[in-house]
Formats: C-alpha cells, structure tokens, sequence
C-alpha cells in the first residue's frame, strides 16, 4: 500500500511541473504590469521600471522560470508581489476555510445525493422518480451567486439565524461550524443534485444485471440485495464522480466565498488573478494542483477498499 | 420532532447574536478582496488608504472631515516658519508623541527619515509628490529643515497627512524591512493588531495617543468584494459603516432604512475622455471638438444621480484650489457636432476603436458617452477588456480616446501635472497619466507651482485649464462623489464633507453610542 502510494505521488511530479511551466507562461503572456497595480495609476513609469527590477520582473524568462521552479522544489514559493507576505502563510490562513467548505459540501452532497439516487432508481418513472429528476435538474440549473444570496436572505436577514459574513474564528469550533452551514448548502446541493442523477443511473444499470436477478432468484430479500448487491457495484461510477467534483468545488467555491464572505483558496486566486500577482498564482496552482492529485489518490484507494479487482490489478 | 427543530432554532439565535454583538468595535465594510501594502508611501489603492490617517500623522493635517488646503493646520508639527526665499522650511514638533508598541517617542529623526523614504522611488510609490525637495535634516531632536530646489507655496499640501506626508517609525522601518509593509508603526489614535488575508484587519486605539486615548476600542475593516453581500450585512446591523456606489438608486434605497444615514462627500472623481491630439483624425480640432459638443454632461449627471455627481466644468475637478470654470467649455450640441465632422472632411461620421475596462461602473458610464457620440455620427467600437489590461494598454497609446476618472490631492497642479504636462506623456520615462499627448500648457502649470503670489498663480492655472479645454485634450464628463452608508450610532465627532483617504477619518472624537 505504502509502495502504491509512493509511487502515484511520484508519478504526480511530471504532472505539477508542467503545470508550472503552464501557469508560469500563462500569467506572463496575459497582459498587465504588476509594478503599476503595487504603484498605483500616479507613479512615474521610471518608478515602475525601477519596482520591477527589485521584484525581478525584468531578468529573462528562463532565469525567473528557474528561479521559480528551484525554489519551488524546496517548498519555497516567496512572497505575494502585492502584499509581500509569504505565499505559503496566506494560503495557509485561508486553507481551512476551504477544507471546511469543501468537505462540508461533499458531505451534503453525498448525505443527500446518493438516498436520493436511490430512492428514485427503486422508483422509476414514479412520481418520486420523476420529482427527484426535476429537483435535480433544477439544482443544477441554480447558480450559487443566486441561490447564495436567496439563503443568506432568508436565514440571515429575515429569520437572523446565520451571519451574513462567514468569516469564522479558526479557534472556535462552533464559531466555524455555524458559518460553514448556509455555504456548504449553497455549494452541496448543486453537488447533491449531480450525484442524484449519477446514482440514479448506476444504480438503475447495476439492478439489471444478471447477478442481482440470480441473487433474487436465490431468494435474497430485497432489501439485502439493494443494499448489498446493487449498492455495491453501482457506487463505483459515484465515488469516481466524487472525486472528480473535489476539484470542480474548489473551483466553484470563488462565488461561494465571495457571496458569503468566506476567505478561501479561490478568492485568492481571483485576486491574484486581478492583480497580476504572478508569485502568489504560481505558488496557489501549485498547491491547487497537489490538492486535486491527493484527491484522486484518496479516490484510487476508495476503489481497492470498495473492488477487490482494482486492488489486484 | 418540532421540539428538536425549536431547540436547534435556539442553538443557532444564541450563537448568531453572540457573533454580531461586539460592544466597543467599529466594524466597517469595504468593497475589496484583500489589503495591499500598509506601509503609508505605498498605500495607493482605496482599501490601503482609508485606514491610514488612523494610523499615521503628518507634519500638518487637513481638520478632520476636510479637504479645504486654506485649513491646514498642525499635527506633529506644533509650529512653523519659512525663510525670505520660500525655499528653506524649519518645521518644530510636539514633544512627547509616542509611537504604537515600544517604539518610543517621535524625534526629528524619524520625520527625516520618512520624507527621505517618501521621497525615493525605490522605497515610496509617491516619490514624485515630493520632487522639490533638496534636502531634510535634524536640526534638533524636535526641529526639521526642509530646504527646496525651488520655492513652492504649497509645500504645506505635500507634508499633509496624506500619501507622501505620513510620518512612520524609523526604528520600525529598519528592523522588520519587507515586514513593515505588514506591520506598520504610527503614532496615530489606532495601531494595526492583525491583518487575517481575505478577511479583516483589526484595530485597536492607541491610549497614548497625543490628542487623548480614542473612545473606540477597536476598529474590524472587513474585506466584502461583493456589493450584494455587503449591503447585507450591513443590513442585518454586521456592519456600523458600508462602502456605499455612488449610484443614486443605491443612495435611496439605503436611505430608507431605518437609523441610517448615507454621507456623500469630497474628493470627487473626476472622469475625463482624454483625446489623444497625435492620432489622426483627432489631430484635427474640428474632430475634437466635435466629439466634445457630442457629450451631454447633463444627461449623464441624471443617469448617476443627482445626490451623487455633478458636471464636470473643467480638467480640474471643482472644488480644487486653481479650478476655474472661465474656460471655453463648448456646450452640448449634437447637431454643431455633425456639421463639424463633416467640415473635417467625415460627413458620415467616424468609427474610433477604443480600449476599455470591464469594471461595471466604467464600462456603464462609458456606454452611455457611446449612446451620446452615436447622436452626434461618432462611433466608438469598445474593445473591452480586462482592468490591469486596460491599464496596460492605454499606457502603450493603444487608444486614441482613454476614458479615466481620478481624485487627486486638491490643488490644480497635481492633476494638471499628471495628465497635462508634457513630463508625464504616456511612453516617455517620466510618464504618469497624460494620454493626450497635450504640452501646450506646459509654461503655465511650471509657473504657477512656484508663484508666490496667489492670485497670479490663480490665473495661471486657469490659463493653462483654458488652453487645454480649447484644444480638446480632454472632454470633462462627470464627478462623482464618495459614498458610504453610516448606522446612526456612528458619531465621527466632526462634520464629514471630505475625506482624502477616500473613507471616513477615525479620530479620538469619535465614538459609538
């Protein structure tokens, strides 16, 4: 197992340095000057040129590539251009608010999502079926910016039971779990609404297979053979799917955090973005990027634990 | 079932107003993601200059809740006098002024090295602000010699508390480097606790501070990007004080409000279509002045709102010391405008590319001036794109008209300087913001900085708005004030009417209730 795991870690480092050298080519090709952003629009183009040459913006790509890359690999990604803090302490700041939504999210998805793929599997094309269809359709359809602002609306301002802002007290467990619960429903039901639909159709094709009829035939009950039998095969295509969405939430929680006023990984990213902080997007791809490589790892080892298969081969 | 429903309701009603009752803190919101730099010579952007008259001194201040320059009067500085010359300033300081933490009492050594700091562009984004100083010097522990290449009246201005003028630590300076950047050192009525990156910085009131200890404990800046949330925080009482949109629907809307009051106030922002006269066909004055009668500055103070704008009348914003409206603004006049196009050999009018930002407020104002051109047979095909681009570009003279609105320190010759003087043409190695490629006023702004008369300096400034209003280097469009949304138990302690941090100053008067 440790082999295995050393190993899909080991594979993974092609895989972050070309998204380096991607991301690093990228935000040098957008246009924009940092020197002006941290100057502002009144400093004298000698000014800006004198402020690039102190953040080394003005030696040839390749040594700025290899400085980058360099220090990197010993874990240092500097400091943000714009702020001069050290990459690693901001994001290390704003990182539990985005593990906090992520899993927070995840988990209502899958709470909700899966029964709900069921229960309308078991049910086809009967009015829960139809309903749970239409649901999902409808929460995939809702941007979070809306319902976001609807929720805060209603459990915010009318019956003042959550906080508009959601920046939470790291320090304080309940401080963090009441601000993590009007976004993790804004993110997690779009997620549920997804995985719904995947459930409903895994498990739809896992009950007409031949062993769930031999296992009835055998006189299995039902309920053993859902459970069992059906559950088991059918969880696979929705476990690949969770681990794909890790990502697409991480992603998808930049609207999340700004319509909450959570700190998180994708706010940063957006206003590195604005900025042009090239320090700090290089350092948070990076990290972006390692976190998406540890998901799909966890997800690899959820499906020798879930098929005996996989695990063989 | 309902039992249990009733007692989560419970839990989370004694956690909400536990959260939201923080007795003795001032919690304002601002519309931005993060701070930048708290280091007062680079605190450019509005998120970073809000806060730093609550930290920082300088030599002189405007009164809390002005900008009028004839108010300036003493800050750290008790007293003052100058030489025959003009050029030689002997500043006296008040003694025992303290700096937050441990770092002692303010000296002549530290105002020292804070205009020197200032005034190097390796280590202040504002150096250029203080140009004309030659040398600073201790005399004493407590005396300050400025001596000035030249003789400028208004060097008081630049020693304000304002950009360039703020007085910093130089102990502080020293030791933490790069860090002071994060941790800044003032002698100002509150001190920085923490920054937390995407979410506050906290505040705590300085006791020592030389005008007494402030009644407000603590401030919490928080960081709210979006609009939408922000005004619902501050609705559901999260928030004392909202970075509000100049925006007259805003304005009415939060004005309902109960126990809210909206206080709109200066510097305004002036926008301007800066007219690139280099690039044809607007190096013919009949195109440029066509495209000045095009524009309706009535119509567009109506769009923004009457509480929030008002024309602009010259190149200066109003209100500025040196503004003068006896400046030969042509008047709208769509019809003069076509004929005027088609003098200039463009009977069927003219299709002008121009490069604009995507910022929502910009990109709206801008498509209204499109609506208004388009009356007059001018067609602007907007090439929008993003904000740091569009900084970029305008400043590689990629478009001949660049629509920009700025609020400067308010003296005519700042604004004249940065976009009118041939020094600052965008391209050059001096260049700041001039996209007009206009030099023609060049004399008088020169003249006027040093004049040590005030009414000639008065009229050369109104010479040089003249002759740039003439030439149609630029079209003055709208100036919009500031806007921020206040609970009525939010007392500053002055009259707020202006503020050129661009937010509310947090003095030791002011106070909760």
């Amino acid at each position: 197992m440790i082999w295995f795991i050393a190993k899909r870690l080991l594979a993974a480092v092609p895989t972050l340095l070309a998204v380096l050298t991607v991301v690093f080519i990228i935000v040098r090709i957008v246009p924009g000057d940092p020197a002006l952003v941290i100057l502002g629009d009144q400093a004298t183009a000698e000014a800006a040129a004198a402020l690039r040459t102190r953040l080394g913006l003005d030696q040839p790509m390749w040594v700025q590539y290899w400085n980058f890359v360099s220090n990197a690999l010993t874990g240092n990604f500097g400091a943000s251009l714009v702020t001069g803090r050290p990459i690693l302490e901001e994001v290390g700041a704003v990182l539990p608010h985005t593990i906090d939504l992520t899993l927070a999210s995840m988990v209502l998805g899958v709470v909700v999502g899966v029964p709900v793929g069921i229960w309308a599997a078991l049910h086809r094309n009967r009015a829960i079926d139809v309903a749970a269809r239409v649901l999902s359709l409808i929460g995939l359809s809702f941007p979070v910016f809306v319902s976001g602002i609807y929720l805060l609306l209603l459990f915010g301002l009318y019956w003042r039971l959550f906080p508009v802002i959601g920046n939470a007290d790291l320090s304080d467990p309940v401080d963090r779990l009441h601000k993590v619960v009007l976004p993790a429903v804004a993110l997690g039901l779009t997620m549920a609404a997804y995985i719904t639909r995947v459930t409903r159709s895994a498990m739809l094709h896992a009950l007409g297979e031949d062993y769930i009829r031999t296992a009835r035939a055998k006189g299995v009950p039902w309920r053993r053979v859902v459970w069992v039998h059906g559950l088991r095969n059918a969880s696979l295509p929705v476990v690949t799917v969770v681990g794909l969405y890790v990502g697409i939430l991480i992603g998808n929680s930049v609207l999340t955090e700004i319509v909450f006023n959570r700190p998180g990984l994708g706010k940063i990213i957006v206003g590195a973005l604005n900025q042009r902080d090239y320090a700090m997007l290089q350092g948070l791809m990076v990290i972006y990027c390692f976190l998406i490589v540890v998901v799909n790892l966890v997800t690899d080892l959820l499906y020798g634990v879930m098929d005996p298969r996989v695990k063989q081969a | 079932m309902k039992r249990r429903a009733g007692l989560l309701a419970a839990a989370l009603m004694a956690v909400a107003p536990a959260a939201m009752a923080q007795q003795g803190t001032l919690r304002i919101g601002m519309a931005a993601q993060d701070m930048g730099r708290l280091d007062p010579h680079f605190a450019v952007s509005t998120i970073d200059r809000v806060p730093m008259p609550w930290m920082f001194n300088g030599l002189v201040r405007f009164p809390p809740g002005s900008i009028d320059a004839a108010a300036i009067e003493p800050d750290l500085a008790e007293r003052w006098e100058t030489s025959a010359d003009g050029r030689t300033w002997t500043f006296h300081l008040r003694r025992g002024v303290r700096f937050h933490g441990n770092y002692g009492e303010l000296t002549a050594d530290d105002v020292v090295f804070s205009l020197r700091k200032a005034a190097n562009a390796q280590t202040s984004a504002v150096s250029a602000d203080l140009r004309a100083v030659q040398t600073v010097e201790a005399v004493d522990p407590h005396t300050v010699r400025i001596v000035l290449r030249e003789n400028v009246p208004n060097l008081l201005g630049i020693l304000t508390n304002y950009a360039g003028g703020f007085i910093v630590s130089r102990r502080a300076v020293e030791e933490r480097g790069d860090g002071f950047n994060r941790a800044p050192i003032g002698t100002g009525p509150f001190a920085l606790d923490r920054v937390t990156p995407n979410q506050s910085a906290e505040f705590v009131a300085n006791p020592a501070y030389f005008r007494g200890a402030p009644q407000i404990q603590r401030i919490s800046y928080r960081f709210i990007p979006s609009d939408a949330s922000r005004d619902l925080a501050f609705q559901n009482r999260e928030l004392d004080l909202n970075y509000g949109r100049s925006d007259q629907t805003w304005v009415n809307r939060v004005r309902q409000q109960q126990g809210v009051t909206v206080d709109v106030f200066e510097p305004a922002e002036l926008a301007i279509i800066n007219v690139n006269i280099t690039q044809p066909p607007f190096n013919d004055i009949r195109v440029r002045q066509a495209l000045a009668m095009a524009v309706n500055r009535a119509e567009l103070v109506r769009w923004r709102g009457q509480n929030t704008s008002r024309e602009g009348q010259s190149l200066v914003p109003r209100g500025y010391l040196g503004f003068s409206a006896d400046n030969g603004l042509l008047p709208h006049d769509a019809a003069r405008a076509r004929a005027l196009l088609a003098e200039a050999g463009h009977p069927n009018g003219i299709t002008v590319r121009v490069v604009h930002t995507q910022l929502p407020e910009m990109l709206a104002a801008m498509q209204v001036i499109q609506q208004q051109m388009r009356r007059a047979g001018i067609t602007l095909d907007l090439q929008v794109v993003e904000h740091a681009t569009f900084h970029q570009q305008i400043r590689q003279n990629l478009s001949p008209l660049v629509y920009y609105a700025a609020a400067r320190f308010p003296i005519a010759d700042i604004y004249l300087t940065q976009f009118f003087h041939s020094r600052s043409i965008v391209g050059t190695p001096t260049a700041v913001t001039n996209f007009s490629h206009c030099g023609m006023a060049d004399a008088e702004i020169e003249a006027a900085r040093v004049a040590t008369d005030r009414a000639e300096q008065l009229r050369l400034w109104a010479t040089a708005q003249r002759k740039l209003v003439e030439n149609v280097c630029g079209i003055p469009l709208i100036e919009t004030l500031l806007v921020f949304a206040r609970r009525d138990n939010v007392d500053y302690g002055y009259e707020l009417r202006g503020s050129l941090s661009l937010g509310p100053q947090i003095t030791e008067a002011s106070r909760l209730r």
